[in-house]
């Protein structure tokens, strides 16, 4: 027997379950000779005909998996929906949670601005790997072991709304304002490094009240990044739904309250910023940016408020 | 004019299972590894090494076929053969074939008319 065969044969029964080495070893040895002697007795010779035949017989490691009746893939058919739909599931919410939470953490603790958003998102990062690979080693395990899942059967009732075509959000009116948000949510770290007031020595100065980081403005900061996962919901349930549009109210009331208040408390400009703007300066001035603030916020809080309810009922209606 | 690779898919997915029924049939009469493969191609039954030989050990460890090592020759082999329950699942699947085929044939003279 050359050696050919010989590593053929090991790397074949090294995948496959011990306790059936020797046999499949002696069958296996046997039927390669016979499938060379088939070759040789057409008139090969002896090295062409071993290589042939074993380049028929393919991948040793694949031939064992069929041995062994082994499963050739991580995650099969009968898990892989359920896995998908999980793993979507975890990483469109856990990863930002998570990540929101240990920032606000970070800052009510007395970081900067730039570690609390680096944590964030340092964190939001690892949740996603670790999320995604204990997700997916369970599944394999699970796919392994041929364990019964007892998934809920499929139903009817499963099935998303209807969604005609002129009905649904249109992708531009979801884009719009996921951008505004994320507008808005930039502004926040870039008012407090790259204002445009700078101080004698150059520095920026912070447009709101550096203090704020300690814990409104992460808490702001999380609150808009909900609203970017509301607006998301709302796109894929094709219009505003009435637990979406209390979700909305909701979020947009823990908006508007705190801000109203930092308002009317005076703590939500930069007093150093005030002082650095002529303007700003005069008292009255100031009333003035604040009444309009205040009433900015009320306004578009009852507008939305009435709109969205308003196109609710008429969707339902 | 469909491509090659979508008849071959369609080929496969017909021919699958027919090797275990073949299978079954020729081992009525026991043979080794080798001289089935050769059996079943000069039949019509093309069937890659790679896929018959594990095949036999699993209808094996299903109890469809009995085995028994023959040390008469020079070289030992393992001979198959279909046992009695190898043989009465075989009776249900020739059955099933039968079946089809006559639901097939009755399909394509119900759409020729």
């Amino acid at each position: 027997m050359s050696s050919l065969t010989d590593r053929y044969l090991a790397a074949t029964l090294r995948a496959v379950p011990a306790p059936r080495r020797a046999e499949i070893a002696d069958e296996l040895r046997a039927s390669i000779a016979d499938m060379i002697d088939g070759r040789t007795d057409a008139g090969q010779d002896r090295e062409t005909a071993e290589r042939e035949v074993l380049t028929e017989l393919g991948n040793p490691e694949r031939l064992a998996a069929r041995y062994a009746d082994h499963r050739l893939q991580l995650i099969g058919p009968a898990y892989y929906l359920a896995w998908r739909r999980l793993l979507r599931l975890l990483l469109a919410t856990v990863p930002i949670a998570i990540g929101a939470l240990v920032a606000v953490l970070d800052a009510v603790d007395g970081g900067s601005v730039g570690s609390a958003i680096g944590v964030g998102v340092t964190t939001g990062i690892e949740v996603v790997v670790q999320v995604a690979f204990w997700v997916t080693l369970t599944f394999a395990v699970v796919e392994r072991l041929s364990l019964p899942l007892h998934l809920p059967r499929w139903t009817v009732d499963q099935l998303p709304e209807d969604r005609p075509a002129g009905r649904g959000v249109p992708l531009a009116d979801t884009a719009v304002s996921i951008a505004a948000l994320v507008l808005l949510i930039a502004f926040l770290p870039w008012q407090h490094f790259r204002s445009w007031v700078r101080d004698d020595g150059g520095d920026h100065i912070p447009v709101l009240d550096p203090a704020l980081w300690r814990f409104w403005l992460p808490a702001l900061i999380a609150l808009l990044v909900a609203e970017i996962v509301l607006q998301v919901a709302r796109h894929r349930a094709g219009r505003w739904t009435w637990p979406l549009v209390g979700a909305k109210v909701t979020l947009d009331l823990a908006f508007a309250v705190p801000v109203a208040w930092l308002v009317l408390t005076d703590r939500l400009l930069n007093p150093e910023f005030v002082q650095r703007v002529d303007w700003l300066r005069d008292g009255a001035n100031l009333d003035v940016v604040y009444t309009i603030a205040l009433v900015a916020v009320v306004a578009s809080l009852v507008r939305n408020t009435v709109a969205i309810a308003a196109q609710a009922r008429r969707r339902t209606a | 004019m469909v491509s090659d690779d979508i008849l071959r898919t369609h080929l496969q997915e017909l021919r699958r299972g027919t090797v275990v029924v073949a299978s079954l049939v020729a081992l009525r009469r026991p043979d080794y590894g080798y001289a089935l493969l050769q059996r079943l191609t000069d039949h019509g039954f093309p069937v890659d090494a790679n896929t018959l030989y594990p095949l036999l050990r699993r209808l094996e460890e299903q109890g469809l076929l009995t085995s028994e090592w023959n040390t008469e020759e020079s070289r030992p082999r393992k001979f198959y053969r279909t046992s009695d329950e190898g043989e009465s699942v075989l009776r249900l699947l020739l059955a099933d074939f039968s079946a089809v085929q006559r639901s097939l044939t009755g399909l394509i003279e119900g759409v020729a008319r």
